[in-house]
């Protein structure tokens, strides 16, 4: 998978390598901004309230 | 180059699945591991610095010319309203967080302090009676209440708001309690041995520590009420070193 990209990237092993780190660093970007606020509250960790079963927080 | 690419590519079909599950395993393990930076350590630069810009906005609001001191910190506070401020010398000497209203994880996730709206309506300090019940988060999210447990009986609770000074002291507290066990924030919580009206505050989180499994809960009686003076020196009880 990763080989696959590696090769499909343009130019030589420099430009390849800066390629390979802006796309890393919008991945991790897309995951903190837009997956990971959107997953948390689907996930039970973050709960801190006592309620009736219905409420969050 | 191209030959590289082409003796790669007659690797027998087992090796290029067992390669390729082998890069989904490292790729879940990474993700895994960004998740939980995002939400114990990216979450709380977000909460803190929101925190901290309405922090000031609220004391620039207090000290506005203008807005007078006498101006009733009474009824009129909206959900998301910075109210005040909580201290907890227990939870570190210059612990200092934002209380607002309700307990929504928009609110919550601001790194702020929320006061219980449902199932009990909290009564608020200023109230003749009852219990200004708060709930902030353990880890993440400004991880505000992640020293709870620190806190013990005998210790000082403060509030701030912008004319007084209310201090509680700590009379009871909950290690583990169920997360349906909304008795812990009633007006009369009766599992911290209360048994009439009074004015009481409650902290509650979740516990054990990076879990939402349980609640845990410090419950206190108000003190004293001190007003605020010109240059707002604290109480006493935030005071001592």
């Amino acid at each position: 998978m990763y080989s696959w990209i590696w090769r499909h990237l343009p130019g030589n092993s420099l430009v390849r390598a800066v390629i390979s780190l802006l796309l890393v660093i919008g991945a991790v970007y897309v995951l903190f901004q837009y997956v990971f606020p959107w997953l948390e509250p689907l996930l039970p960790f973050s709960d801190v309230t006592v309620d009736n079963g219905g409420g969050t927080g | 180059m191209s030959r590289t690419v082409s003796g790669r590519r007659r690797r027998p079909p087992w090796a290029v699945a067992l390669g390729l599950l082998g890069e989904l395993l490292v790729t879940a393990g990474v993700l895994v591991g960004l998740f939980t930076a995002y939400s114990l350590w990216w979450t709380d630069v977000l909460a803190d610095r929101q925190a901290g810009h309405q922090a000031g906005r609220l004391r620039q609001d207090w000290t506005a010319p203008g807005s007078g001191p006498t101006a009733p910190a009474g009824p009129g506070y909206q959900a998301g309203d910075g109210l005040g401020f909580l201290h907890v010398p227990a939870m570190g000497k210059d612990y200092q967080v934002l209380i607002k209203l309700g307990t929504t994880p928009e609110v919550l996730n601001q790194g702020v302090a929320g006061v219980y709206q449902a199932p009990y309506t909290s009564a608020m300090p200023w109230d003749r009676a009852g219990n200004f019940a708060l709930a902030a988060h353990r880890d993440g999210h400004g991880a505000k209440f992640h020293d709870l447990d620190a806190v013990g009986k005998g210790d000082a609770i403060v509030v701030e708001t912008r004319d007084r000074w209310y201090v509680y002291r700590v009379d009871a507290t909950l290690a583990q309690t169920d997360k349906e066990d909304v008795g812990v924030v009633a007006p009369v919580p009766a599992e911290a041995g209360y048994t009439a009206p009074g004015r009481y505050i409650t902290l509650t989180t979740c516990t054990p520590v990076y879990t939402s499994r349980f609640r845990m809960a410090v419950w206190g009686s108000l003190v004293r009420v001190d007003a605020v003076d010109a240059q707002r020196t604290p109480p006493p009880e935030l005071r001592a070193g």
